[in-house]
């Protein structure tokens, strides 16, 4: 689990260009200035680049926080 | 039944004699007789929520009862079957009958009127038909309420209740029933399902709001309509110049009636310890196209951002930043839509989307079309931000050319004489309006960093003396400078 967060760091770090970025599972949209409806949808495409999967959109829709997104990833890639 | 001329409007207005006597009724019932029961409370809030509506036109109060009934059933049902078919029927009889109502009602003229157009350009002849439909007040905010509590379900953000009362005033609560803001099921019905207590300091600080929204309305509003009207039905006679003020005369008035409305709706909202969303938060002060946006009718950009912009742009997102700006230029177009049945809406939207295409394409990509994000920074624009705060005002102005103008013909003829003619001193200023503006946005100015023009913090260092002598002096021009009473502007949406 914390391979998946440090993984989703950098991703975040990258796609919202702000180095200081820190995530726990229960980090949503509104602690991060930067992570807004148009960013979220580079974060979904970079996420899905990198661990080589593909997300329906229900799925992605029903996020809440940065916990349920690698719950997403985490299902996909285990299995 | 839909087929009648429209009677006369008798709208209980929240500027009329009707409300001023109705809302202390309803008041003190709630507080002082009613108060140790929490349904009866509720049961005392949706009579008076119909009474508020019916007072306009009680044959229409039976969609809202439908569109209520409905929604509270499927919300039940979605959340009862795990079946993804079945959760899909019932979310689409819910967007089917709430958008269905929607658009019969609002849109069938102008889809008749456009096919007709369309055919007579190419040589078939055709009578025109458009039946007199009148657009009953505020469904295009209750039916998008509605809408999103049946799909935050869907989406498994929200629980549906099982209080149909609390639901049912949830719809039809009366400060916010006819022009919003929409509220979200996730925000206000909770608050219906657990006691209020009164607090003076709220309650205060609401009757304050709806004292500076009615200032707005009565003072700013209503002393421009005339003004404007006369420029946007003439404008073929007018010197250039006079049409540039007309446009930014006319920016205040929409800014003045609709956030003064809003002002009011949460305010009165307040009185009876409920807190509405922040629908305005001094947007003319807005640096770019995305900050506009996120400032101005937040309800509705947030609605459209959650519901339309971000499905649309997930769907979209293998095609990058070309996706991205199709989903939401499409989200805007149909916001224009959602204004009014009229192309004029389309190209403003439509307008509105082009603004958004440096935001987009350029490196950096810093924005949203609107979020909910709490705004505890501090705002940190200064004076030194004031080119940029003219060039944001003088873009959206330039849309509200073809929002306000009768065709898009109009507007288009209105672009073309500020553009070809030397603008020349305007005639006709109205230098009484011009001042009072003036005071309004000096003053929202200096409490941008609060969610109304007239709060004050706790700690305030204002003397009671100074706030009680500027209430009575807004109460004084209220009374002295009014102008004609006029409807809210979105009260036709």
């Amino acid at each position: 689990m914390s391979n998946y967060i440090a993984e989703f760091e950098t991703l975040f770090r990258d796609v919202l260009e702000n180095d200081d970025i820190v995530l726990t599972n229960e980090t949503t949209a509104h602690d991060i200035d930067e992570w807004d409806s148009i960013n979220h949808i580079y974060l979904v495409v970079e996420i899905e680049k990198h661990f080589e999967i593909k997300f329906s959109s229900s799925e992605i829709l029903q996020w809440q926080n940065v916990g349920e997104m690698i719950d997403s990833v985490k299902a996909k890639k285990d299995n | 039944m839909i087929l009648s001329k429209p009677k006369k409007t008798t709208k209980m207005l929240f500027n009329s004699f009707e409300f001023f006597i109705f809302l202390p009724i309803v008041f003190v019932l709630y507080w002082f007789v009613l108060n140790k029961n929490l349904s009866i409370q509720n049961i005392l809030l949706l009579v008076a929520s119909y009474v508020f509506y019916g007072w306009w036109d009680i044959r229409f109060l039976s969609l809202i009862m439908l569109s209520t009934i409905l929604d509270y059933y499927v919300g039940i049902r979605i959340h009862g079957t795990e079946e993804p078919k079945k959760r899909k029927h019932w979310l689409w009889l819910s967007m089917g009958f709430n958008l269905g109502l929607l658009c019969f009602f609002k849109y069938f003229n102008f889809f008749i009127d456009s096919w007709i157009t369309a055919f007579n350009s190419i040589g078939i002849e055709m009578d025109p038909f458009a039946l007199n439909i009148i657009l009953p007040v505020g469904i295009s905010f209750y039916t998008f309420q509605t809408m999103s509590y049946s799909l935050d379900i869907n989406k498994r953000r929200l629980e549906p209740t099982k209080d149909f009362v609390a639901f049912a005033t949830f719809v039809a609560f009366f400060p916010q029933l006819v022009a919003g803001p929409i509220e979200r099921a996730s925000n206000l019905l909770p608050q219906f399902l657990k006691r209020r207590k009164f607090d003076y300091n709220l309650a205060a600080d609401g009757l304050r709001q709806m004292l500076w929204g009615l200032f707005k309305k009565i003072i700013i509003a209503d002393n421009c309509a005339p003004y404007v009207n006369d420029i946007f039905a003439n404008y073929e006679t007018q010197s250039s110049g006079t049409l540039i003020l007309g446009v930014i005369v006319f920016a205040f008035q929409i800014y003045a009636d609709f956030s003064g409305y809003t002002d009011i709706a949460i305010g009165t909202a307040r009185l009876f310890g409920f807190d509405f969303k922040r629908n305005f938060n001094f947007p003319y002060f807005s640096r770019n196209i995305s900050e506009f946006w996120k400032k101005w009718h937040i309800s509705l950009s947030s609605w459209l951002n959650d519901y339309l912009f971000t499905p649309l742009a997930i769907e979209f997102r293998n095609y990058k930043k070309h996706g991205i700006f199709a989903a939401l230029f499409l989200t805007f177009l149909i916001s224009g839509l959602w204004h009014g049945a009229g192309w004029t809406f389309i190209i403003w939207g439509g307008l509105h989307g082009l603004y958004y295409i440096p935001v987009i394409y350029s490196k950096k990509r810093f924005t949203s079309i609107s979020t909910n994000k709490k705004t505890s920074k501090k705002e940190e624009y200064s004076l030194s931000d004031l080119p940029k705060i003219i060039l944001t005002f003088l873009m959206v102005c330039l849309t509200y050319i073809f929002f306000r103008a009768a065709s898009v013909a109009d507007a288009f003829g209105y672009i073309k004489i500020i553009f070809t003619e030397i603008p020349l001193w305007p005639s006709g200023v109205p230098y009484k309006s011009l001042f009072f503006i003036v005071i309004v946005m000096v003053t929202e100015w200096f409490q941008r960093g609060k969610e109304h023009g007239l709060q004050f913090n706790e700690d305030s260092k204002v003397p009671a003396y100074l706030r009680w002598t500027i209430y009575i002096l807004l109460l004084l021009i209220i009374l002295i400078f009014s102008g004609q009473q006029q409807e809210f502007i979105y009260f036709q949406f």
